[in-house]
C-alpha cells in the first residue's frame, strides 16, 4: 500500500490533501503528513454516464459505471477516492482502505 | 437607511433558442422592467449586470442608448445577478443615482459547464479519471444528507415534480409539461441518488430589475427590497470539485448569507411567505431549505409530503418552477427569482399567484466554488 501524504497544519488541527503549504483556514505554513490508509466511506455516488472525453479518458475495455465517494481519516480529512468495490455492496461508513493511485487516490472495502 | 425599492420587473422566456442571442435577452428584458416602472432609459443613473458565457453587460448600451450611463460588469457565477443587485442598491443608498437597473443574463448550449481541473488548481488526473463531474457532486451531497437526515428517493421525487407542476403553470418557462414523481424516480439514475428529471438543464434567458430611490416618480407597483446580502465560502464547506472535505460538521455558505440577508431585513424565516432556492437538483432544493433556516435538517420529509411546499401550501417554494423548469442560465437565475417574487408580492402572478397576501418573499442562489446570493423584499 502506498499511503497518501497530505498536510497539516498544528494551530488549526487541519490536514489537508493533496499536500498544500499553506492551511486554508489560517494562511500558516503547514508540515507534511502521512495518513491513514484505513478509513470509513463518508458519502458516494456511482457514476452511471461516461465522464466527457477529454478530460475523462476511459479504460482500454470501454466505460463501465463507477463508484467515487469521500473517506473520512482518523487525521480529520476527507478525501475524494474512486471506489474500487461492488457497485451493490456500497454503503456510508463502510470501512475501507485508501492509497494513492497511479492517478487520483483509490479507495476498496476492508470487509 | 435609504429604503430601495424595485420599480420595474422584466423577463424573457427561459429555455434555449435557436437565434437569439443571450445579449438580445439580456435587451428585452432590460426593456420590460423599464416599461414595468415607467421609466425611460435616459432616466437611469446607473447599471450593474452580467452574465457568465454571454458576454458584457455594457455592451447593451449599443441597443439601449448611448446616455453615457456608467455601467459595471459584473461576473460572479451563479451570484452574478445577486451581486449586480447588491451593487445596484448600495449606488442607490450612496446617492450615487437613484434609478438603477440591474441586469443578469445568459446562454449555455446542451452540456455546457465542462470544468477543466487546471482552471480549479487541481492535478490532471481528476480529469483523467473521470473526477470533474458537475453532477456527481450533487449526488454526493445529498447522499450524505439523505442519511443523516431520513430523507426518501420519493421527496426527491415530489420536489421535481412540484417543479414541473409550477412551470406548467409559468408561460415564461422551458419545462411546460407536467411530470410525475413516479416517473421522475423512473427517468434513469445519473449520479445516485438523482435522477435525470431530477437535474436543472444549461439554459438560457434574461431577467432586470429596475430599482429606485423612495423620491422617484414612476408607475410600478413598487416592492421594498429589504435585503441582499452576497457571502462566499468559509471553511468547513462541502464545494464542487474538492480533493478533500475537513472533518467535522459542515458549514454552509447558504446559511451564511441566508442569515446576513435576515438579520439586514429585520425580518427571520418564519415572517416569509414565498421562497426561491436554488434547485440545480431536487436534493439542493431539500437541503437549501434547512441551509435558509425554513426547516430544521430532515423535516423536509414531512414538509413535502404534505404538500406544504406546492403554490397552495403554507410555505410555496420555487412557485415558477425553479431552476428545474426554468433551467439555469446562470447569470439570470438570481434575478428570475427576484423577479418571481416581485409579481407574487404584487399580486400579479396570475394562475400561480399564492393565496392572501403575501408580504415577504426570500430567494437564493448557490454555486461553485462557494458562494450565494440573497434576498428578503416585502410589499
Amino acid at each position: 500500500m502506498t499511503a497518501l501524504r497530505g498536510s497539516r497544519c498544528d494551530a488549526c488541527a487541519v490536514t489537508l490533501y493533496p499536500a498544500g503549504d499553506a492551511c486554508p483556514r489560517c494562511g500558516r505554513e503547514t508540515a507534511p503528513v502521512t495518513l491513514s490508509t484505513a478509513g470509513e466511506l463518508w458519502t458516494w455516488t456511482v457514476q452511471r454516464f461516461p465522464p466527457k472525453s477529454p478530460p475523462y479518458v476511459a479504460p482500454p475495455e470501454g466505460f463501465t459505471p463507477f463508484a467515487v465517494g469521500y473517506v473520512e481519516l482518523p487525521e480529520g480529512v476527507r478525501v475524494a477516492a474512486v471506489l474500487d468495490t461492488d457497485l451493490a455492496s456500497i454503503r456510508i461508513g463502510m470501512p475501507v482502505l485508501v492509497e494513492a493511485g497511479a492517478g487520483v487516490p483509490r479507495a476498496r472495502s476492508a470487509e | 437607511m435609504t429604503e430601495v425599492l424595485i420599480a420595474g420587473a422584466g423577463i424573457t422566456p427561459f429555455g434555449r433558442t435557436e437565434n437569439v442571442s443571450g445579449r438580445q435577452h439580456a435587451v428585452r428584458a432590460v426593456r420590460a422592467a423599464l416599461a414595468d416602472a415607467g421609466l425611460e432609459w435616459a432616466r437611469v443613473g446607473a447599471a450593474f449586470g452580467g452574465s457568465d458565457s454571454a458576454g458584457n453587460a455594457d455592451t447593451l448600451v449599443a441597443e439601449l442608448g448611448l446616455t453615457g450611463v456608467p455601467f459595471v460588469n459584473v461576473r460572479n457565477g451563479c451570484a452574478t445577478g445577486g451581486s449586480a443587485l447588491v451593487s445596484a442598491a448600495n449606488a442607490i443608498r450612496s446617492g450615487m443615482a437613484d434609478v438603477v437597473v440591474a441586469v443578469g443574463f445568459d446562454k449555455h448550449p446542451r452540456g455546457a459547464f465542462d470544468p477543466r481541473p487546471e482552471d480549479w488548481g487541481l492535478d490532471e488526473a481528476y480529469g483523467r479519471d473521470g473526477l470533474m463531474v458537475t453532477t456527481q457532486f450533487f449526488g454526493m451531497k445529498i447522499q450524505r444528507y439523505v442519511h443523516d437526515h431520513g430523507i426518501s428517493p420519493r421527496t426527491l421525487g415530489l420536489v421535481a415534480e412540484k417543479a414541473y407542476r409550477n412551470g406548467s403553470l409559468n408561460p415564461n418557462a422551458w419545462r411546460r409539461k407536467e411530470i410525475t414523481a413516479d416517473e421522475v424516480l423512473a427517468s434513469g439514475m445519473v449520479n445516485d441518488p438523482l435522477t435525470r428529471f431530477m437535474f436543472c438543464s444549461p439554459g438560457e434567458g434574461a431577467a432586470a430589475l429596475v430599482l429606485v430611490a423612495p423620491h422617484v416618480r414612476h408607475e410600478g407597483v413598487p416592492v421594498s427590497l429589504r435585503a441582499a446580502e452576497v457571502r462566499t465560502r468559509t471553511f468547513g464547506t462541502f464545494e464542487v470539485f474538492s480533493p478533500w472535505v475537513p472533518g467535522g460538521e459542515l458549514t454552509s455558505v447558504s446559511r451564511a448569507a441566508a442569515t446576513a440577508a435576515f438579520e439586514r431585513a429585520g425580518l427571520g424565516p418564519g415572517d416569509v411567505d414565498v421562497v426561491q432556492v436554488q434547485d440545480t437538483e431536487s436534493g439542493a432544493e431539500v437541503m437549501h431549505l434547512a441551509e435558509c433556516g425554513f426547516c430544521a435538517d430532515g423535516e423536509q420529509e414531512k414538509l413535502i409530503a404534505s404538500g406544504a411546499t406546492e403554490i397552495s401550501g403554507t410555505l410555496p417554494v420555487n412557485t415558477d418552477g425553479g431552476c428545474i423548469a426554468n433551467g439555469e442560465p446562470i447569470g439570470a437565475s438570481g434575478l428570475r427569482q427576484v423577479h418571481e417574487v416581485v409579481l407574487q408580492l404584487r399580486g400579479r402572478a396570475g394562475v400561480r399567484q399564492i393565496a392572501g397576501s403575501p408580504r415577504v418573499g426570500f430567494t437564493h442562489v448557490y454555486g461553485a466554488p462557494g458562494v450565494s446570493a440573497c434576498t428578503v423584499l416585502s410589499r
